[in-house]
């Protein structure tokens, strides 16, 4: 049975599932679905077309699924299972082609922003204040740190760490340290390699390729070296990935 | 001032002085206590194992207890202590201890929060703080009495700020904050560092006029070339100092030992001393039996 405080508000048509805990004054739009296991604390907000997974917690004053005001169209969000969104994060709804989208295992901590039709992966550590612009895309285990700004639209690769302060306003490579208004790539994350199970030769051969792609100074990425990395016979899988993802931004 | 509002929840079990004042839409958990004259604003939750003490502002949207954004933490019983006459802004948060890091979390007497900072779990706040616009403190910190904390910056954990310090705005502190120093860019240099010497909190410290003038002159000393800290330290404590200066080179030292000039970094994974001296006292025999 599903324990909803009197006080809170639930518009009709509302799907919440059998064991959803609600607080009081939290209001939850008439086009939200709220799966199982879900706990929702007092005074949040959840309106728009907004699906949440199982098992996702939402702190006080929290609001998911506000539109930007455009049209009066209803914003989509689409949330897995297993995030933390924290107080007063906010969670913009995107259009129906192009959803926010946040994965499972995210912990979106305090005064998180993320921008309409942004696309978050799985176990991402969003630290305080850090705002992510409308339509831009976060891989898996990106670990930001407090008052990020990542710019609309950019990509940030997987397992990339940013410092405080960063500015992300071009496409982040994957596996990096990035610090710097703007950013310049500071180094391989090998502490969160290391915690997710890559193994030595990998980080070494990360290592290596960073050395070759970026100068001292974190910048200038050369088509040509790029080429030659990939050609090499036993370019290991995830230098492959690096650099795929840097011809990518390359191109953009 | 009777708020003649009646849309709040307030648990039965949560105690409440009669003389405090709750706003609309606040959110009192069952394990909070709230002290005489404390007002909260609207939309105040509190939750976890809370207690306020008396004479406390309390502003709109403030959540203060909810539970650390800390991954090893397992939901045991930790708290959090605000002490008497805080004023708090809107939107700040305040969390719960860990077990691994002190089970308390303690905000003294005195202090001035502005809008949306942030408290983190196992952070110890003294008094007469002032904390600026959005500021924000990771976990296991010590801010010491009459700090100042410039809008936006931020804290690393473990870090201590020194008493009747300042940290300029938008500053990432990754170390040790000396007391009576401001912190903050220096130059050319990109890493903040020791930027000069604090003249409004030595103002604010009221020492006396020998005190005051020993204690420039030995800041003066130190900090001319951070590089040759270790040496000064060295020879002014040779030369027998005491009072203030002895307490500034102690804490020079202190963090100078730290890991990566964090001098707290050596209560990684355990009980931190401040646990007997802040703990309530009817809370100490709960934890220690928990402990055991």
């Amino acid at each position: 049975m599903a324990e909803i405080s009197k006080l809170a508000t639930i518009e009709r048509g509302a799907k919440i599932a059998d064991d959803v805990k609600i607080g009081p004054f939290t209001y939850i739009g008439p086009h939200v679905r709220i799966g199982a296991g879900c706990v929702i604390e007092g005074n949040v907000t959840i309106t728009g077309k907004t699906i949440l997974g199982e098992r996702n917690r939402v702190f006080p004053l929290a609001v998911i699924g506000t539109s930007e005001g455009k049209g009066g169209e209803e914003g989509e969000v689409v949330i897995g299972v297993a995030n933390s969104i924290r107080e007063h994060a906010t969670i913009y709804g995107g259009t129906s082609e192009a959803p926010t989208r946040i994965g499972d295992d995210n912990l979106v901590m305090i005064g998180c922003h993320i921008g309409a039709g942004a696309k978050l992966g799985n176990h991402g550590i969003l630290i305080n204040s850090t705002l992510i612009g409308a339509g831009a895309v976060l891989e898996d285990y990106v670990h930001t740190s407090g008052f990020i700004v990542i710019d609309p639209g950019v990509h940030v690769g997987a397992y990339t760490f940013t410092l405080g302060y960063t500015e992300i306003n071009r496409d982040a490579p994957p596996y990096a340290m990035v610090q710097g208004t703007p950013f310049r790539v500071r180094g391989v994350n090998t502490e969160k390699l290391r915690r997710c199970g890559f193994g030595d030769s990998s980080i070494k051969a990360l290592k290596s390729a960073f050395h070759e792609i970026y100068n001292s100074s974190g910048e200038g990425v050369d088509a040509a070296v790029l080429q030659r990395l990939l050609a090499q016979e036993d370019c290991d899988l995830h230098v492959q990935r690096l650099v795929q993802s840097v011809q990518k931004s390359l191109i953009k | 001032m009777k708020s003649l509002t009646v849309l709040r929840e307030i648990d039965p079990s949560a105690r409440v002085a009669p003389s405090a004042v709750i706003g609309a839409y606040c959110v009192i958990g069952p394990h909070v206590t709230i002290g005489p004259d404390t007002v909260l604003h609207r939309r105040v939750c509190v939750t976890g194992h809370t207690i306020i003490g008396q004479g406390n502002y309390i502003g709109e949207g403030c959540v203060l207890g909810a539970i650390p954004q800390d991954l090893k933490y397992a939901g045991g019983v930790t708290l959090l202590v605000i002490g008497h006459r805080n004023r708090f802004g809107r939107n700040v948060t305040a969390h719960v201890g860990t077990e691994s890091g002190g089970y308390l979390t303690r905000i003294g007497d005195g202090n001035y929060l502005m809008d949306g900072c942030h408290i983190g779990h196992d952070s110890f706040i003294d008094d007469r703080t002032t904390l600026g616009r959005g500021v924000l403190l990771a976990g296991h910190i010590r801010v010491h009495d009459g700090a100042i904390l410039d809008d936006m910056s931020a804290v690393l954990q473990f870090c201590t700020i020194g008493q009747y310090s300042r940290v300029d705005r938008r500053v990432p502190v990754r170390r040790d904050v000396p007391p009576y120093t401001i912190f903050g860019p220096k130059g050319d240099e990109t890493t903040p560092t020791v930027a000069g010497i604090n003249d409004q909190g030595i103002k604010t410290a009221r020492l006396s006029a020998q005190d005051e003038k020993e204690l420039r002159g030995a800041l003066a000393d130190l900090f001319y070339n951070e590089a040759a800290l270790a040496t000064k330290i060295e020879q002014l404590v040779n030369l027998g100092v005491e009072g203030e200066v002895a307490d500034l080179c102690a804490f020079c030292s202190r963090s100078l030992k730290g890991t990566y000039g964090r001098h707290r970094e050596i209560y990684r994974g355990e009980i931190p001393p401040e646990f007997e001296q802040f703990m309530p006292g009817e809370w100490k025999a709960v934890i220690r039996r928990a402990l055991a």
